[in-house]
């Protein structure tokens, strides 16, 4: 079942989009054309308006919550060519950093897993995509891949921390040497993988080719523990993908088409267990999917204005029993 | 910013829309020579290939044709649906040829790529059009008012849209319109255009200003405006594009004038409709909003003209211009960084003029680097408007809890009345896929809150579908009865009774050996009591040296004796005599000599060494190993040993075997290890298997608790991993309470303690952070500088807003009152005496910033509201007021217990401050509201007595507080209605808000343009009507929406108040309530409200049916409704429906809204909610506003609810 819990009026001006929660499910972050971006606080089904967050000079298109641990902390950005971080300060929220380094639309920000710091990454339609990364004492470094997708980087989204060779291992007090790798993609029809050098150079590892238009979205599944590494990725052409990797050098990326729709599929994102994928196509549908056993992906949900039923056939899956 | 380029002069034409790659079609262009004044042509498709970052195009084909063109389009026709090359490339020529090619062919290089040519046309072919909506017609202009139609199927023969216009003349432009297919429209050099309809055969509108300046060069039909279109003229006299509205034909709707010299081409963008291309003979390729004529973007290109320009239908944000320099350029409108674009003159000068760096410094001389650099600096900035195709409509993402949020841009419908401005709504739901995995996980806590164990493992014992399951369950419910080693041997298959039978049968058969065994007795009372003499013999003999040794008292020997002898029972029973340590040797040594199949049985039974048979035993017989040590084995060494056998039964056995480890676990109660063994056993990433598993755990452990009385809390890595799992997985279906019960406790586990901490604030609770000395997180800031003189507790959190959230629907628990606690502490340890409560610290906001969130609270609690006051509030007077979060330097760990940890500034208490105030009536934070379900009497939340007691006294509470209350009251005179705080009530607030209407209300448009009106032209109502023009039923219908919500404000305002913690005492001052009184009297007033007595006069007998009708409606509605906001809803609409019923009274409405009114009511009668819209929708457009406002709304939110509840 797919039921409405909480209907926010966000009162913005024009066209929502995006809308995030935080960590913990109970604020609402929201932007829109109207320039702005809204924080509600959403706990049992409220609707608090916490801040409206003024500073952007164009229609903002979308919005990230950093880790909690490292405050409350939301990033934004915009037509306007910025990418604003807003920070609640003394339970007011203001601006802390503005980043300027975009020639064009800047359409997808991504927080880094937390365990590398706060990092941004941030994909713009000049084709770049550039990484902010907290310094200490207010400073960001930024590092910028130029040309990443001709025309326009659409999307960008953070592999999970995973500590390459062992997959439950528990930190022994040694940072873990992460591999950090994200991918984008963009008005090229590419998603392209990304990976940090070991001189912090960051580095393109992979193309993925599939679709034959704009890739609008791209969303790495959260790690579950398995071997596996899986991304989503949608397109103008009306393409879901599901590309999955097995082997641990990340290098054989192999893709699975879960629909083609018939309009253009905006927006992909994985619940947290990874077991299922929401998909927000442009005829304002959002369905939800599933794989099954057999490895099959299946819609098991159309939701409409938040409502929609859940087909049961394949959630349950077949008891394993002795 | 320029993408590619080519160097021809040539027409141009994009592959279409469904084509992948995106190829570029060019033919040479007719009209320019090229400097070698060759006469030769050709016909060439590049591929566009942006992941080339250079600027060269790739060419795909050439074919050398005979013909220069005209015209060049590329249809689709026949095109396939996997996007191949295919299409038609439909040529216009020079001499009155139409050409049509096979591009398919041209790029795989073959010589036959006509597909069928026909001459038909007098002059130059200058216009192609192809049908979007046939792609198998193409339109054809060229001299003498030719045009023609032709179907691509039946090429031989064109049609004639109609006669041909006088006088003749050249057709430069023609196009089909975008909406309606039968529409052609055709425009020629001396400023006409016409309208052709191919049903009639004729023209329909000639469109032309009359100035005789238009000369035609462009001509588009709006993409989505069916009688719009705009002509573009080449005049340097006159360089304007005009927008043309074919219903008010007699002047353009509007005239773009921002070319300085002729306009060449235009391209109308299908993908947005507010993007027209223009380009003109000052050289500027410029994109506007033809419906606004503003200029977006201004191409950066060089100075020559342009005479071809096109959008790729692909890829909207490419455009390809061609101009009279020789020179194809492909665009894009995103703007973007023009580094290293420049590279390619450089690179073709370089090359030109040579090696221009001998001395190889890697740096061009300067005469090329002065160019290349001013170029550099030239970002090209994108369209001043975001173009529609990057606005995402729509959007669903997933958050913790398995709640997913989503949102839609639904397009405003204007002829839909009040509810339909657009509305700007975020969904939150919940999304639950694993139904059976929830309610099975429910079963489990209800049955570890009651108890009900047994009959728990008695139903799963029942419903197991194996032996194994069953045995599980039977071994697991053994746990909680009594006797239970015993009832492990019965289900081991050792029952007693059993065995005591058996064992009677088995000597019975001996030939009953029971009656020896009486007689024996007999015999041994016998033999005292006859007192008989017996013979000692003490011979030589082993007999001898027996009697001798017990005549002596030498046990040792007399044993040893008859052990030699091979008296065993002799030598046990002096033994027995001898004492234990004898005893015990002698057994040690009968053990050593004896060889019978069961005597490492006995001998374990004897020496109680189980250790030995759990270690040695067969595994196959470790039913018996197990029943022995059941039978046999210490308390404080029986789970060891079970233990011991399960890790054999694991590590040695079979795979049969390793399952039955579990039940050896079981015995042990040793929970980690049967985690360990079922997990090797199942798939654990099923979520029901899991729900099998931890099913099982949590029973065992609950067992182990029992009967064990050892420490369960400790939790192994394993199990902990397990539970986390199952908690997550138990989160992601929303049950975060259950999730959070799961969650093992006392564990360190950095994973736990992260989702403990997230689901706590999930569920909207302050983290347990004293409990937990771990803190999840270390926390890292982003330090804003200001090391405040508490350095040292920078991270100590404080929480912004009041929020006392009841959680769930219960009322409070008697006596449960909040506290205006000083200590974080102090609030944390009070949860566990009102589980289900959250709450959290006063507010130590500053002012005047309380006032917002505070009344927000009511939205919270009144459903969706609209209505928002927006008081501009500047954040910086926060840090003008002495605000003081109360500061506890104890508390540093307190960001868990705490729902918005933030950084504080600390600064010490100014309780000085507030010491000057007398003591607020009651702690303007400590206020409750009703959960949603929370019935609206105010007289339920009176407290109990005894409550009082636990309101703080104002020295109490934290300075903070106190000031802010100060602060309240001091504002609250200069606030007016709707900015008052949440205390005020809502008779003051309603006042102003009435005032504030009309601002709120966008009053109609004035008419400003012939288009409003439409003049009944039968075309217009064939053709759709102009959607963006702003109708003024729609601007009026919309405004009812926040009046309405303002009236759920009120309600939502209203419980909150009625169920104030606050003592009765409180309650009694008769004080009308004003502004800045103490909170005391405003409730009072409050509560005063409805039973104020107005006399009313009665309604007329003829409208009472108007009240009975409506009151019945909301009456069915309410008794339908289930959720809490649609009841709110109707509530307050019964209550808002006063003012009509008030109207009615005093008789002021006029007879067309009565009418009305009386339509709606019979529609209601008949159950036709939707006519009933319909009259309402009818009502509210032709009534006065005024008159209407102040119920319409409502009813047609009641009417709408009906509709939606079916009643």
């Amino acid at each position: 079942m797919v039921s409405v819990i909480n209907t926010v009026d966000t009162s913005h001006e024009d066209m929502i989009h995006d809308a995030q929660m935080d960590y913990y499910g109970t604020r609402l972050a929201t932007c829109s054309s109207d320039r702005s971006v809204k924080i509600f606080d959403v706990r049992n089904g409220g609707q608090i308006l916490i801040a409206d967050l003024r500073g952007h000079e164009g229609p903002v298109w979308q919005v990230a919550w950093a880790h909690p641990m490292y405050g409350n902390i939301l990033a934004s950005c915009s037509y306007d060519r910025k990418v604003i971080i807003w920070k609640e300060e003394n339970g007011t929220w203001e601006k802390t950093h503005e980043h300027t380094g975009h020639d064009s639309s800047v359409n997808s920000v991504c927080w880094a897993p937390h365990d590398y710091g706060l990092i941004l990454a941030c994909g713009s339609s000049d084709g770049a995509i550039s990484l902010l990364t907290y310094t200490g004492e207010g400073q960001w470094e930024v590092k910028k891949i130029s040309n990443a997708h001709a025309i326009g980087c659409n999307a960008v989204s953070w592999a999970p921390a995973v500590v390459p060779g062992s997959l439950i291992d528990q930190p022994s007090g040694q940072k873990p040497n992460y591999i950090k790798k994200f991918a984008s993609g963009g008005c090229d029809n590419l998603i392209k993988l990304w990976k940090e050098e070991e001189d912090g150079q960051w580095k393109e590892e992979q193309k993925l080719e599939a679709h034959s238009d704009w890739v609008r979205d791209v969303a790495w599944a959260p790690s579950i523990g398995l071997p596996t590494s899986t991304i989503a990725s949608c397109s103008q052409d009306g393409r879901v993908f599901i590309w999955t990797c097995d082997d641990t050098s990340g290098n054989t990326w192999s893709p699975k088409l879960l629909h083609k729709f018939s309009d253009v599929v905006w927006h992909v994102s994985w619940s947290i267990t990874a077991n299922i994928l929401a998909v927000s196509g442009g005829d304002n549908k959002v369905t939800l999917w599933k794989e099954s056993v057999d490895g099959q992906w299946v819609c098991i949900s159309d939701v409409n204005k938040g409502q929609g039923s859940v087909s049961a056939s394949i959630t349950e899956g077949q008891q394993n029993e002795q | 910013m320029k993408l590619k380029e080519v160097d021809r002069t040539a027409m141009q034409a994009w592959s279409p829309a469904q084509n992948h790659p995106i190829y570029l079609a060019t033919g040479t262009s007719a009209q320019q020579l090229d400097a070698t004044f060759s006469t030769s042509a050709s016909l060439e498709i590049f591929e566009l290939d942006l992941s080339d970052p250079s600027l060269d195009m790739k060419s795909c084909a050439t074919f050398s044709s005979s013909h220069r063109y005209h015209k060049l389009i590329w249809g689709p026709h026949k095109m396939d649906p996997k996007g191949n090359v295919s299409g038609v490339l439909i040529a216009g020529g020079e001499n009155g040829n139409i050409i049509l090619y096979d591009p398919s062919k041209i790029i795989a290089g073959d010589k036959e790529v006509v597909i069928a040519q026909n001459d038909k046309h007098t002059g130059p072919v200058r216009a192609l059009d192809v049908n979007i909506f046939q792609t198998n017609l193409v339109a054809s202009g060229a001299n003498e008012s030719e045009i023609y139609i032709w179907d691509l199927n039946n090429f031989a023969t064109p049609m004639t849209p109609g006669a041909k216009t006088q006088p003749p003349e050249d057709i430069s432009c023609i196009a089909w319109n975008r909406q309606v297919q039968h529409i052609l429209a055709s425009a020629s050099p001396s400023g006409r255009a016409t309208v052709w309809d191919l049903r009639k055969n004729e023209p329909i509108i000639k469109v032309s200003d009359h100035s005789n300046r238009m000369h035609c060069s462009g001509l588009a039909w709006h993409p989505d405006v069916a009688t719009q279109m705009v002509l573009a003229s080449e005049d340097d006299r006159l360089p304007v594009v005009q927008m043309w509205d074919l219903r008010f034909a007699s002047s353009p709707l509007r005239v773009l004038e921002n070319h300085a010299r002729g306009i060449l081409a235009i391209a109308w963008s299908m993908a947005d409709p507010e993007l027209l291309l223009s380009c003109g003979k000052d050289a500027k390729i410029l994109c506007s909003n033809p419906n606004t004529g503003e200029v977006l973007y201004e191409l950066p290109t060089n100075t020559q003209w342009c005479f071809d320009i096109q959008w790729c239908p692909r890829n909207p944000a490419v455009l390809s211009a061609a101009s009279f320099d020789g020179r194809i350029s492909v665009y894009s409108i995103m703007g973007g960084s023009a580094d290293g674009l420049r590279q390619k003159q450089v690179d073709k000068l370089s090359s030109s003029f040579g090696n221009l760096d001998p001395f190889g410094t890697g740096q061009p001389l300067p005469p090329l680097q002065i160019p290349q650099q001013t170029a550099q600096h030239n970002i090209v900035l994108p369209l001043k408007k975001p173009p529609k195709w990057i606005r995402r409509p729509v959007g669903a993402s997933f958050s913790f809890g398995g709640k997913l949020v989503t949102f839609e841009n639904v397009k405003t419908q204007a002829q839909q009345g009040a509810e339909q401005q657009q509305q700007q709504h975020v969904f939150i739901s919940q999304v639950v896929t694993e139904k059976e995995f929830l309610s099975r996980s429910d079963q489990l806590q209800q049955v570890v809150q009651s108890q009900g164990f047994v009959s728990y493992c008695q139903k799963k014992i029942d419903a197991s579908q194996t032996e194994f399951e069953k045995n599980v369950w039977s071994f697991l419910k053994v746990n909680f009865e009594d006797d239970s080693r015993g009832k492990y041997l019965e289900l081991l298959g050792y029952r007693k009774e059993d065995l005591g039978k058996k064992i009677a049968l088995a000597l019975n058969k001996v030939d009953g050996p029971d009656v020896c065994i009486k007689e024996g007795k007999q015999e041994s009372e016998f033999l005292p009591s006859a007192g008989g003499t017996f013979n000692i013999s003490i011979s030589g003999d082993i007999d001898g040296l027996i009697t001798q040794a017990l005549l002596t008292g030498n046990f040792e020997s007399a044993v040893d004796l008859c052990l030699h002898d091979n008296r065993m029972a002799d030598a046990i029973i002096l033994a027995i005599a001898g004492g234990q340590e004898l005893l015990a040797q002698t057994q040690k040594k009968y053990f050593a000599k004896s060889q019978s199949k069961i005597t490492r049985l006995i001998t374990a039974v004897v020496m109680k060494n189980w250790k030995e048979i759990v270690e040695s035993c067969d595994l196959k017989n470790w039913r018996e190993a197990l029943a022995a040590v059941l039978t046999y084995a210490k308390p404080d060494e029986f789970s060891a040993l079970c233990d011991l056998l399960g890790t054999r039964l694991e590590s040695e056995g079979d795979s049969l075997l390793q399952t039955q480890a579990c039940l050896c676990y079981i015995c042990a109660g040793n929970v980690e290890k049967l985690v360990a063994c079922w997990t090797k056993a199942q798939d654990g990433s099923n979520p029901l298997s899991l729900q099998d598993l931890i099913e099982k755990v949590v029973i065992l452990r609950k067992a182990v608790q029992l009967t064990q009385a050892m420490d369960t809390n400790t939790v192994g890595v394993l199990l902990a991993e397990k539970m986390s799992q199952y908690a997550n997985l138990l989160a992601a279906q929303g049950s975060i309470a259950a999730a959070l019960a799961f969650l093992p406790e006392n564990t360190n586990q950095p994973n736990i303690v992260q989702l403990r901490d997230r689901l706590c604030r999930a569920q909207g609770q302050p983290v347990p952070g004293q409990e937990s000395p771990k803190i999840p997180y270390e926390r890292q800031q982003l330090p804003k500088g200001r090391p405040g003189p508490m350095a040292g507790h920078t991270q100590m959190p404080r929480v912004p807003a009041q929020q006392y959230y009841p959680h769930g629907e219960n009322p409070p628990p008697p006596g449960f009152i909040m506290h205006g606690n000083v200590n974080p502490n102090a609030a944390t340890a009070q949860l566990p005496t009102s589980p289900g409560h959250m709450h959290t610290q006063v507010p130590p906001y500053p002012q005047p910033q309380p006032y917002q969130p505070a009344q927000q609270y009511s939205f919270g609690t009144g459903g969706s509201t609209m209505y928002r006051p927006q008081q501009p509030v500047a954040p910086s007077a926060s840090n003008a007021y002495p605000n003081t979060p109360y500061i506890s330097p104890a508390s540093s760990y307190s960001g868990q217990s705490q729902l918005y940890a933030s950084q504080l500034q600390a600064s010490p208490p100014t309780s000085s401050s507030a010491a000057s105030f007398p003591p607020p009536p009651s702690s303007g934070a400590s206020f409750q509201h009703g959960g949603p379900g929370a019935p609206p009497s105010s007289s339920a939340y009176a407290l109990p007595p005894g409550t009082t007691g636990t309101l703080p006294a104002a020295s109490e509470l934290p300075a903070s507080q106190r000031t802010e209350n100060q602060s309240m009251q001091d504002q609250a005179p200069k606030l007016e209605g709707p900015q008052n705080g949440w205390n005020d009530p809502p008779a003051l607030n309603r006042v102003p808000k009435k005032k504030k209407m009309p601002e709120n209300f966008m009053p109609p448009v004035p008419i400003t343009s012939p288009i409003m009106n439409p003049l009944g032209d039968p075309q217009s109502q064939m053709l759709p009507q102009q959607p963006s023009a702003p109708v003024p039923l729609s601007s009026q219908a919309s405004f009812p929406q926040p009046h309405l919500a303002g009236g759920q404000t009120f309600h939502g305002i209203q419980q909150p108040l009625g169920q104030l913690g606050m003592p009765p005492s409180f309650s009694k001052p008769n004080i009308e309530g004003a502004p800045g009184a103490p909170i005391g009297n405003t409730i009072q007033h409050v509560q005063s409200l409805p039973t104020e007595k107005i006399t009313k006069k009665p309604i007329p007998d003829e409208h009472l049916i108007l009240k009975t009708t409506f009151e019945d409606l909301i009456q069915r509605c309410l008794s339908s409704a289930t959720d809490p906001q649609t009841k709110r809803k109707l509530d307050d609409a019964s209550k808002r429906l006063e003012f009509l019923y008030d109207k009615l009274r005093e008789q002021t409405l006029s007879p067309t809204i009565i009418n009305g009114l009386h339509n709606i009511a019979r529609s209601i009668e008949s159950r036709n909610y939707s006519e009933g819209l319909t009259i309402h929708t009818h009502i509210v457009s032709t009534s006065n506003f005024s008159e209407t406002s102040a119920f319409m709304p409502v009813l047609k939110v009641v009417l709408t609810q009906a509709n939606k509840l079916g009643v």
